[in-house]
């Protein structure tokens, strides 16, 4: 193995005891990597052959039984940026065949694997939050006072776009944070300050991993507790669509799975959360021009997708003129309360438990930078979120695209999203819709983003989204 | 003991059970020494009316019954429980019973029910009955006394006051029918106590005769060999000025006594309490957890019934979770008694929905307020005769903590007619042929005590136990095999319940882990079920059992072994699995179970 291609950069920046490694120098294995992570669903820079791959730190955690194991930081050059990321690789020097489905490469007789799906690793790793030591520059932090259970089986439960999750028995999940941004995760601030609030609608922070990311102290990895036997809000929607589209022609409160009681839950659970945000993290509000520049950030994001997405390229004045609604004259609101909020909210990020609903996931839009993940944003901007995954629920399930079809996806996310309001303001004290042309407007910044992403992913589902936006266009969400 | 019940007082001409009793061949119970017996068994209510008649009256008897214990026997049936068959004038289904000691006259004699003990007992077959503790009939003869004579023995057996303005705060149960707890006698001059109906007036236990004669009345059935009492409307034994009389102290000291007469002079019968209540009040009537258990033996689940049907409708387990979530756990000797359906109504309005806490409010009051608002119907009309909604909501009754109880007819799919009043659309002739009254009675069809079924999809002429008996794919056939398959794994009736969750919520899978005892080997079965209509799958959470290959009991298949990776399994609209988790894979060997390797 060698650097054949341009592509491989070379670095042993901050690299220690090179000879000693397993898997022998860092070229070697940033050149496992470069041919590894094109194959990868979750690295981001698609369409490439080999990545331009920099190691930028190794760190040694353990050595099992005959395995050994690194984690390793390293960066790769994009369009919009370098990007950093977190993996932790295993080393054999045999054929790892329980690891064949996570095996990176071979180099000189050496294997590289995934080493987080190695339940003997991640167990590692749990004791070592619950010991708090630290290896090399890797701090392995239990929140005080909690209790953990080290002796729990690991298992990877999902390895999503910017993280791979494992779950701990069934007490605690590990989130490791695949893709870096340098400083202190807000997943992890906003965990410990909803737990400090006594919020019934979070899982507990237990513990995190840090280290040092371009010269930052950075969150690596956060450990909450699981709720174990919980299904996702996703699943559960998507269940009673299904169960809708099944019976022909009833409507959507008469059939079985009718989803209203839960949407209308999940919308008071959301309410107490963002009533322990503003409590912990303070309230603020936007007026005059400040508010102005919200609307003007929605518009050039709009004309930015219009550039290359000729199907909003084509409604791109009626867009700007539904954003403006918000705030023409006379319409835009006398101020506008902001807070921290969830920043990434949708039936994804809910959790259906036996007790209720739970939130998860506090780390914001991922594409967004971390300060503007950590600022005070209109909770309306979550609500938004909420009512687009609602929409796309109802529509997600394919089947025929008729307009009886459509409609009576449009009748269950009326329904949905009707409920979401009625709990929310039942606990809020106010209703989100009375900020109707606002929450409109955030919505449609939603769905126009959408649509830029299902043009570049998943053109087919482009118009759900695209019929969204029509919608918000005519009609200002009412 | 003193007998103070009254057979010596009692007039001779009310042909008394003792008079029917004087030549009855009084028997020792004569099943095995089996002390957990009811942890294990699959429990069948059976109604004497309705399951055969014998001497051709219309009514179904205890000879009728009799002759069809082969048929329970070969279902594989371990003990039947037979709603009141005592002395009554029926205004309440026979739960108004006029006298303890006396069987129906139309049903037969207490010779003949000794004879049903003893003809079900040989074959393996245990039998409990209703006992109705709270209250009689006005028309039995305590009453009939303690009105006409109020200085007299029975003079303190009921709650008497001059005025109706006692015990406040406990609510009227049956409130279509009863506008007060409190009845005028026009005899005695006085109000009665009475928590359901005005004819059913409320023993009085604070009265030390009354528990006497209620212990024995139970002496006097366990004697002939009965196998045990399903205790009727137990939260209600005493009244005190100040509560809602339910769940008294007083009313938990009873059922003690009650258990440490059965435990020191009939070791091996079983109470088992009617307290329609949520499942955290209802374990207080197994007693104190410290001893294993000093009340009920079993306690029936009442509010895990509506939820099977819930998460079927909503296909979201979450129903069936979150209750189970919600029960504690219970003492060592007990057990929870489980059912789809019996004789009273569905409470369906649960399924409808606003939500569980509307669930919570309903299931906080007494179910038997409700007895006017469910929908009466069978499991097959209620499933709409889907054949994999039956087998599925049938695997889940057998595989769910509890004792399963079925309800007679449901093993064939019988229908209901709901034009019949009260509750009677359920409770028509057991389908056994399609001879004339379903082989049911040799009767003119018109002196029947109901209709048979005999509309196209239900009638007899379609649905009835012969023709399932010659068709081995029929569903009273698949009824069968997995009665058997659940006696063969005693993790089924004895194993720790443990809810997987997993990645579909419209499926629920669980473990049933059994650590083994000197009677029973141990063993670990998993059950998973699909609620929905259409296919599914599902990942599972199975790192307990890395290694392990699950093996389907129904047809023996090895699966693939547990691995690293959540289990992945697909299933078909209303499908469900059960899999022994018990045996190990060979050194990961691929093939185990297959031919030897030639090739190596």
């Amino acid at each position: 193995m060698n650097d054949q291609s341009g592509n491989v950069q070379l670095s042993t920046t901050d690299y220690q005891d090179a000879d000693d490694q397993r898997g022998g120098a860092g070229s070697a294995l940033a050149a496992l990597l470069a041919r590894w992570l094109p194959g990868q669903r979750w690295f981001a820079t698609k369409g490439e052959q080999l990545a331009a791959v920099t190691i930028e730190a190794r760190t040694r955690v353990a050595e099992l039984d005959g395995k050994s194991v690194e984690q390793v930081l390293f960066t790769v050059p994009s369009p919009s940026g370098t990007q950093r990321y977190q993996i932790w690789v295993g080393w054999t020097g045999y054929y790892p065949e329980r690891f064949a489905h996570v095996l990176i490469g071979e180099t000189d007789g050496q294997f590289a694997y995934d080493a987080l799906h190695d339940a003997d690793v991640s167990a590692l790793v749990l004791k070592n939050i619950a010991a708090g030591v630290s290896i090399g520059s890797l701090d392995f932090l239990p929140e005080p006072g909690t209790v953990i259970d080290s002796a729990a089986a690991g298992l990877v439960i999902s390895a999503e776009q910017s993280n791979t999750s494992i779950v701990y028995g069934h007490s605690g999940i590990l989130k490791v944070f695949r893709r870096l941004e340098p400083g202190l995760n807000p997943d992890a601030e906003v965990h410990r300050a909803l737990q400090a609030a006594g919020s019934a609608h979070i899982a507990p922070a237990l513990g995190v991993i840090e280290g040092p990311v371009a010269g930052e102290r950075t969150t690596l990895a956060l450990l909450t507790g699981f709720f174990a036997n919980s299904a996702e809000g996703w699943a559960m929607a998507t269940a009673s669509v299904r169960d809708l589209m099944a019976e022909g022609d009833l409507r959507a409160d008469e059939v079985g799975g009718d989803f209203a009681s839960e949407s209308l839950r999940l919308g008071r659970a959301v309410a107490d959360v963002h009533a322990d945000l503003a409590a912990a993290f303070g309230t603020a509000v936007l007026v005059g021009e400040d508010f102005g520049r919200l609307i003007s950030a929605m518009v050039s994001g709009a004309e930015a997708v219009a550039a290359h997405v000729p199907s909003i390229e084509a409604l791109l004045p009626d867009i700007v003129a539904a954003f403006h609604r918000a705030d023409g004259p006379g319409r835009a609101p006398a101020s506008i309360a902001v807070q921290r909020i969830h920043g990434d909210l949708q039936l994804g990020q809910t959790l259906r438990t036996l007790t209720g609903w739970a939130i998860i996931d506090f780390e914001g839009e991922p594409s967004k930078s971390l300060a503007y993940r950590r600022a005070m944003h209109s909770p309306l901007r979550d609500i938004a979120g909420m009512m687009r995954s609602f929409d796309y629920a109802a529509h997600h399930s394919g089947g025929p695209s008729d307009s009886q079809h459509a409609y009576r996806a449009q009748e269950w996310a009326a329904r949905n999203r009707a409920a979401f309001c009625d709990g929310y303001a039942a606990v809020a004290g106010h209703d989100p819709r009375d900020l109707g042309s606002l929450l409109a407007a955030f919505e449609l910044d939603k769905a126009v983003y959408e649509v830029a992403y299902e043009h570049g992913h998943r053109p087919s589902w482009e118009p759900i989204p695209l019929q969204a936006v029509v919608r918000l266009i005519n009609t200002g969400g009412k | 003991m003193t007998d103070i019940l009254g057979r010596t007082e009692q007039p001779s001409s009310s042909g008394s059970g003792p008079s029917q009793t004087k030549g009855a061949h009084v028997l020792l119970n004569t099943m095995p020494d089996d002390p957990g017996w009811y942890k294990r068994a699959v429990f069948y209510e059976v109604l004497v009316r309705a399951f055969a008649d014998s001497n051709g009256d219309g009514t179904g008897d205890i000879a009728g019954l009799i002759d069809k214990l082969d048929y329970l026997a070969w279902l594989g049936v371990d003990c039947l429980w037979i709603p009141p068959f005592y002395d009554s004038p029926l205004r309440d289904g026979g739960y108004d019973i006029r006298d303890y000691r006396k069987v129906l006259p139309e049903f037969g004699t207490v010779q003949d029910f000794a004879n049903l003990i003893q003809a079900a007992h040989e074959r393996g077959i245990r039998i409990i009955t209703d006992l109705v503790m709270n209250h009689t009939s006005d028309s039995h003869f305590w009453f009939q006394e303690s009105r006409s004579n109020p200085d007299g023995p029975y003079g303190d057996y009921y709650v008497w006051a001059d005025d109706d303005s006692g015990y406040p705060d406990a609510r009227v149960i049956f409130v279509d029918t009863e506008p007060s707890n409190w009845t005028f006698d026009p005899v005695r001059k006085q109000y009665f106590w009475h928590r359901f109906f005005s004819h059913q007036p409320d023993l009085n236990f604070d009265c030390p005769a009354v528990g006497d004669a209620m212990i024995d009345v139970m002496r006097f059935w366990l004697d002939l060999g009965i196998d045990g009492f399903r205790l009727d409307a137990v939260p209600y034994l005493y009244v005190r000025e100040g509560t809602n009389g339910e769940n008294l102290p007083e009313t938990h000291a009873f059922l003690k006594r009650c258990r440490k007469v059965v435990e020191d002079e009939y070791p091996g019968r079983i109470l088992l309490a009617e307290a329609n209540q949520w499942p955290a009040d209802v374990v207080d009537y197994y007693g104190d957890p410290a001893v294993g258990g000093d009340e009920c033996h079993m306690c029936f689940h009442f509010p895990l019934m509506p939820r099977i049907f819930m998460a079927a409708r909503r296909e979201s387990r979450f129903p069936i979770s979150e209750i189970l979530a919600q029960t504690p756990p219970i003492p060592s000797t007990s057990q929870w008694g489980i059912f789809l359906r019996n004789h009273d109504e569905l409470t369906l309005e649960m399924v409808s929905d606003e939500d569980r806490d509307y669930m919570w409010n309903e299931y906080a009051g007494d179910p038997r307020m409700k007895a006017n608002i469910g929908i009466r119907r069978r499991l097959a009309p209620l499933l709409d005769n889907d054949r994999n909604s039956q087998e599925l909501f049938t695997a889940m009754l057998l595989s769910l903590p509890g004792s399963p109880c079925l309800y007679y007819g449901d093993e064939i799919g019988m229908g209901d007619n709901i034009w019949l009043g009260d509750r009677d659309g359920v409770r028509t002739p057991m389908q056994w042929s399609p001879d004339r009254n379903a082989g049911f009675s040799r009767s003119d069809p018109a002196r029947l005590y109901l209709p048979a079924i005999m509309d196209p999809v239900y009638g007899f002429q379609t649905v009835n136990v012969e023709a399932q008996m010659n068709t081995t794919a029929s569903l009273l056939h698949w009824t069968r095999r997995m009665i058997e398959i659940r006696k063969r794994h005693p993790a089924f009736a004895l194993g720790e319940f443990f809810d997987l969750g997993g990645s579909n919520p419209t499926v629920l899978s669980y473990v049933r882990t059994f650590p083994g005892s000197e009677s029973s080997p141990a063993g670990t079965v998993l059950c998973v079920n699909n609620l929905s209509r259409f296919p599914q799958p599902v990942e599972l959470d199975l790192r307990g059992h890395t290694g392990q290959v699950p093996v389907e009991l129904t047809g023996g298949t090895p699966f693939p072994p547990i691995g690293e990776l959540p289990y992945l399994l697909t299933l078909p609209g209303h499908g469900f699995y059960w899999f022994d988790l018990t045996m190990a894979d060979q050194n990961g060997e691929p093939g185990y179970s297959g031919e030897p390797d030639y090739n190596g």
